[in-house]
């Protein structure tokens, strides 16, 4: 049994390399070939204009969280706290209320996400028995002005679509 | 001294200090430009006034208003107040004096009398220069220690040490290269540069001194502290060396000294060794001979310039994404009249000389108008080479920058000087 023993070869060794100035030259060389495929073209530039030219997001990409529905409208989540106990960063916050109409016994009168809080993990999407809980509402800029504003509500958590079709997010592995 | 003399003492001097602090703005935005379209970015390009980028140079503007308003802080900690102020302004006062022995234009003949074009018009150039570009070290020195902080006096003792372990080579190439002039007057320099070698190889400094050119730039580069040799602020290790508890404009006066540094240190390397504000193959004589024929040259090859330069701007100055009625094409389109009516302008103004004025004095002050321009556009391309190096090359060891300044440029600075005068003694 013998061992591949790959020899690398040492770069950097010959006059002219130690010589350096001659690298140096070369080095310049590259980069001013790109300077000046620049200058003379600026569309070739390797960068996406980003306020205006937003980039394509994937359908598993985590972004802003939204509570789903049935078909009939009514809310899936069902108040059972997986989500928050599994919540790394405590930033969920729950509290149950009676149902009635019949697809359950509880569903959530509070549900609070707090964004600042939030590290964007998945672990909620993951806990959640009832796919209630979704991060495919492709917003990946998550701003405001003051904290107060960072923190979703119910309503707005219910508010927000997907911006996925459901077989493209199947695909996704959700 | 008559209103003539006096109002070219002032132009001379304004030029001295004005070209300088200008060009400061031009070299942050093409050091920006420039190190984005290095590294395939687009650079500042945002920043506008009424919807006029005017390429990113607004951006300066922003940058300084933003610097002016800051806060000015002098930590508490700090005990020598009065050295910590002194030492932004040592950097950049001395990197700005610099340039008052450097000339601009050949000696320049108004009926009977002669104006040197330097701010300073002195007979000690080149020791001028080396006196107190040594003395900008003072400054850094000063500003680490001052600040009573570990990265500054470790930035200011990288700079101390790396300046003078670099005069010396640089100080050896000069001793070569003056014993090729035979002076040390950098206008008689810029004049020597003016002849001809074999009659057709324009007597420039670098062809004259092949190998002194490389140390003397090498070295140029450590005085000035940038890449590959700017260890004194190595971000990586030391965070920002000496100027690391400056803000404000005491911040923007290193930053500012660093460019006029920059600058400075780009015309010397042009005065010295690439041809100062010499055309190659025209001299003051030549052209004052023939100065018809240049501006009627100039007449014609103004259009041809704006005309290519409109293009690239057309092509360039637009979105590169859809954009409803785009206000850069709007923007490049005011651009390309100003254009115009600039050469427009030109070519009147060369008219007007061509029918009334020619002859005496006017060829006189329209071949200085040359040369400056010639001047200020190599010394542009010199300070272009300054960024290419920057965003080409790593930063040295400190080590490795001592190792090169007195293993390596040290003895070619002697063999340097031995091969120049067996030469000189040998054949003239």
């Amino acid at each position: 049994m013998s061992i591949k023993v790959r020899t690398v070869e040492r770069k950097g060794r010959t006059f002219l390399e130690q010589l350096y100035l001659v690298e140096v030259i070369k080095g310049m060389t590259v980069t001013l070939g790109h300077f000046f495929r620049n200058l003379l073209d600026n569309s070739r530039l390797y960068v996406r204009h980003y306020p205006e030219v937003e980039p394509e997001i994937t359908a598993r990409w985590r972004g802003r969280h939204r509570l789903t529905r049935h078909e009939d409208g009514s809310v899936k989540c069902v108040a059972c706290f997986m989500c928050q106990t599994n919540c790394p960063s405590n930033c969920i916050m729950i509290e149950a209320g009676e149902r009635h109409d019949g697809r359950s016994e509880k569903m959530p009168t509070r549900f609070d996400i707090d964004l600042l809080e939030c590290i964007y993990c998945g672990y909620c999407v993951e806990a959640c028995p009832m796919d209630a809980i979704r991060m495919d509402t492709g917003i990946y800029s998550v701003t405001s002005y003051s904290r107060d504003s960072m923190v979703l509500g119910l309503e707005e958590l219910l508010e927000t679509p997907g911006a996925f079709d459901e077989e493209e997010y199947k695909k996704g592995g959700g | 001294m008559s209103a003539l003399d006096i109002l070219l003492v002032i132009l001379r001097i304004a030029f001295g200090a004005f070209v300088p602090l200008s060009f400061v703005a031009i070299l942050v935005w093409m050091e920006r430009r420039g190190a984005a379209f290095f590294q395939d970015r687009a650079g500042p390009n945002r920043c506008n006034v009424l919807g006029f980028r005017a390429g990113g140079l607004i951006q300066n503007a922003a940058d300084g208003i933003k610097l002016a308003f800051k806060e000015d802080v002098i930590p508490g900690h700090i005990k020598h107040k009065f050295y910590f102020v002194l030492a932004p302004m040592l950097v950049f006062i001395t990197a700005l004096l610099c340039f008052a022995v450097i000339p601009f234009a050949d000696v320049l003949i108004l009926g009977d009398k002669h104006y040197i074009m330097q701010a300073v018009p002195m007979d000690i150039g080149i020791l001028w220069f080396l006196a107190v570009v040594g003395f900008g070290v003072y400054g850094i020195i000063l500003a680490g220690w001052s600040s009573h902080n570990k990265y500054g006096v470790l930035g200011g003792l990288r700079a101390a040490a790396q300046v003078i372990s670099y005069e010396i080579p640089m100080g050896l190439a000069l001793v070569s290269l003056l014993a090729v002039y035979g002076t040390v007057n950098l206008s008689e320099m810029a004049q020597f540069q003016g002849r001809l070698l074999f009659g057709f190889i324009p007597m420039w400094g670098f062809v004259l001194q092949p190998l002194g050119v490389i140390i003397f730039i090498v070295a140029a580069f450590a005085e000035t502290n940038r890449t590959p040799f700017d260890l004194a602020e190595g971000e990586s290790e030391i965070v920002a060396g000496y100027h690391v508890e400056y803000s404000s404009m005491k911040f923007a006066l290193f930053f500012m000294g660093e460019y006029v540094a920059m600058f400075v240190s780009s015309a010397l390397i042009v005065t010295l060794y690439f041809g100062s504000y010499q055309i190659p193959w025209f001299n003051t004589e030549t052209l004052v001979t023939y100065a018809r024929p240049v501006v009627i040259a100039i007449m014609l090859g103004l259009p041809v310039i704006g005309y290519f330069f409109g293009e690239w701007m057309k092509r360039n100055n637009r979105s590169h994404y859809y954009r409803e009625n785009d206000p850069r094409q709007k923007e490049t389109t005011v651009y390309i009249a100003l254009l115009w009516s600039l050469v427009a302008i030109l070519e009147i103004v060369l008219l007007i000389y061509l029918v009334f004025a020619h002859g005496g004095v006017a060829d006189r002050i329209l071949v200085a108008l040359l040369q400056i321009g010639t001047f200020l556009f190599k010394t542009f391309l010199m300070c272009f080479v300054y960024v290419w190096v920057r965003w080409t090359l790593p930063r040295f060891r400190y080590d490795q920058l001592q190792k090169i300044g007195w293993e390596k440029l040290l003895p070619l600075a002697l063999l340097n000087i031995f091969i120049t005068s067996a030469i000189i003694v040998s054949f003239g």
